[in-house]
């Protein structure tokens, strides 16, 4: 691969992604955990890896600029010759020497490459938020997100398997039986856990009505758009239960690709 | 004059006509420097917290302000307010209701309005005669309006304070005139405004903060504040009964929904922001929208006045990058 080399920086609310190559052709990836993120490029470091042939300010910026170039340090990444950034903090955080483009449509892009597909409607099942996007001609055509809080996500998740004991991949394998789960606020539905364990159910059938409670919250958004095809990506894409009862709720085939929780910063590469 | 609060836009004339000057609570809460504290206050009071922003700012910039009578719409707005009615009399406010007769009727409405000028002691003749002078000031706004989407030369922000204003002429109707004059002749002589999208705002005031600005700083000329503009009557009337039946906003969704589709049109716009407020009534209002106008929609909430979040940001950058691909156009 001779052709400059695109990074693409996903920055989640979890992790922040990053994947580097050109066009379609990806020839690394990495995620880090967002805080760890943050602090090991706020606290800047040497220039001297990476960076093109241009001018370009490769060092640590001041202020909330973060020094990409340090990060690479981390990963250890191949040479770069441009930036281009999405997620969450890139409105408030940006990459020195980079480009910023939105979420939104590094999602798309990302699913459009890596699916081969032009009609869809994406879901992107994320740590904190959930896109639901309607893909048309390999374009959005329009898109809704959740509200504010983090109720049905990712983190509602892992906080679920995390109160019952339960690995993430257990709780992927959980979608029969499930209980009614009433509460799927990240926080609250921690102490509605304890009152169904004190009541007898099991572990697996509580894990159940999670995955079927964050599907639940996904299913009016995805709708609206009368799916033929649903991409689901992000990280609880990965998560074969939700996967499973969003095709019974919806009646529609879920598609994942190869690399659903980099799809983001798959498509910041093509972006 | 006496200044007398509003909650909402009511029929002005009748309080120049009783002597007084209207002072629309939603304005003095969400541009005093203390309007944070103002739904803080009212959290501590007691108001709870899932209800409406602006119920519990109006409510503290009231007393604050120290105004001593406040017109509260009944009907047509918000139910909220008939409880708030009810704190303001506990707390020595004399209050005086008014209510937007659902069925748009005009016997009820000029009975409604007789209650009205009973209530501040306005005739019948002096609030027509002020129906006649606020009509000059509202024809300049549409001026003002006219400038920002055929011409360009007006930001949306601009368009929606100054729209926004005519609930309560900022209580001083000669002033506020000069204002709008000046601000026409300056505006006139501005360069078109170069942005790719064009925009429309439906739903309430926002009560956040930078929202148009953000919008014109991602390439997005925003050239329709649906309510703003509704609260200028543009649609005017022979009489005050007229003019307040052709007011789309606190009556059934059909002719509103028919005024938003005829500007959508008129103002080639490509998409719209609906704005919602947290804990309204009005939120449902979103899916009658959706369902209703074909154009791409994009639903914005907001609860309390800051400023936008990222989440916000988020939204409005891929909506309006959306709308540019549409176009072929770049941002």
């Amino acid at each position: 691969m001779n052709r400059a080399l695109t990074l693409g920086v996903d920055a989640g609310s979890r992790q922040v992604k990053l994947a580097i190559g050109a066009g379609r052709d990806i020839a690394f990836t990495a995620m880090i955990d967002t805080v760890q993120f943050y602090l090991a490029c706020r606290d800047g470091g040497s220039d001297s890896h990476n960076g093109g042939s241009d001018s370009r300010n490769h060092g640590p910026k001041s202020g909330r600029d973060l020094d990409i170039y340090r990060l690479a340090q981390l990963a250890g990444a191949p040479r770069w010759s441009h930036v281009v950034s999405t997620g969450y903090g890139r409105n408030n955080v940006a990459v020195a020497g980079g480009r910023a483009i939105p979420e939104i449509m590094a999602h798309a892009a990302g699913a459009v490459s890596q699916t081969g597909l032009s009609h869809f409607t994406l879901v992107d099942l994320g740590g904190q938020d959930t896109k639901v996007i309607s893909v048309r001609d390999g374009m959005v055509d329009d898109f809704v997100m959740n509200d504010k809080c983090a109720a049905g996500s990712g983190r509602y998740l892992e906080n679920i398997a995390a109160t019952l004991g339960a690995s993430l991949d257990t709780l992927g394998q959980c979608w029969e039986n499930p209980v009614k789960l009433s509460n799927t606020c990240a926080i609250f539905g921690e102490s509605e856990v304890v009152g169904l364990v004190s009541d007898g159910a099991s572990a697996q059938s509580i894990l159940a009505g999670a995955n079927a409670s964050v599907v639940a919250r996904l299913a009016p958004m995805i709708r609206r758009y009368r799916p033929k095809i649903i991409v689901a990506s992000g990280g609880v894409a990965k998560n074969m239960a939700v996967r499973k009862l969003l095709e019974i709720e919806t009646g529609v085939e879920v598609i994942t690709p190869a690399e659903p929780q980099l799809n983001g910063a798959i498509g910041c590469v093509l972006g | 004059m006496n200044k007398i609060g509003i909650t909402t836009t009511i029929p002005a004339e009748i309080v120049f006509a009783s002597g007084g000057a209207p002072v629309d609570l939603n304005n003095i809460f969400v541009t005093d420097i203390k309007r944070s504290e103002y739904v803080e206050q009212a959290e501590v009071e007691g108001f709870p917290r899932t209800i409406c922003g602006w119920i519990k700012g109006m409510y503290s910039a009231c007393l604050d302000h120290k105004i001593p009578k406040v017109i509260a719409v009944t009907g047509g707005d918000c139910s909220n307010t008939h409880v708030l009615m009810e704190i303001y009399r506990m707390r020595g406010v004399e209050t005086v209701p008014f209510n937007y007769p659902y069925g748009r009727n005009r016997q009820s409405m000029q009975s409604e309005l007789a209650l009205l000028r009973d209530s501040l002691g306005a005739s019948e003749e002096a609030s027509e005669r002020w129906r006649a002078r606020l009509n000059r000031i509202r024809r300049k706004l549409d001026m003002v309006d006219l400038l920002t989407w055929r011409d360009g030369k007006v930001t949306g922000f601009e368009n929606h304070l100054l729209l926004v204003s005519s609930s309560d002429f900022d209580g001083d109707p000669d002033g506020f005139e000069t204002k709008i004059d000046r601000f026409l002749e300056e505006a006139r002589q501005r360069p078109e405004i170069d942005a790719p999208v064009r925009l429309g705002m439906i739903g309430i005031p926002p009560i956040m903060e930078g929202l148009h600005e953000f919008m014109e700083m991602t390439g997005a000329h925003c050239l329709y504040n649906e309510v703003a503009r509704q609260f200028t009557m543009p649609f005017g009337g022979e009489t005050l009964a007229e003019q307040y039946l052709a007011y789309t906003y606190p009556y059934q969704i059909g002719p509103r929904i028919d005024d938003i589709q005829t500007e959508i049109e008129r103002r080639q716009i490509d998409g719209i922001v609906h704005y919602v407020q947290s804990f309204c009534h009005r939120q449902m209002e979103d899916l009658i929208f959706r369902e209703r106008l074909d154009i791409p929609i994009l639903t914005i909430e907001g609860d309390a006045p800051r400023a936008i979040d990222a989440r916000t940001k988020i939204r409005l950058e891929s909506f309006i990058r959306m709308l540019a691909q549409r176009k072929g156009a770049a941002v």
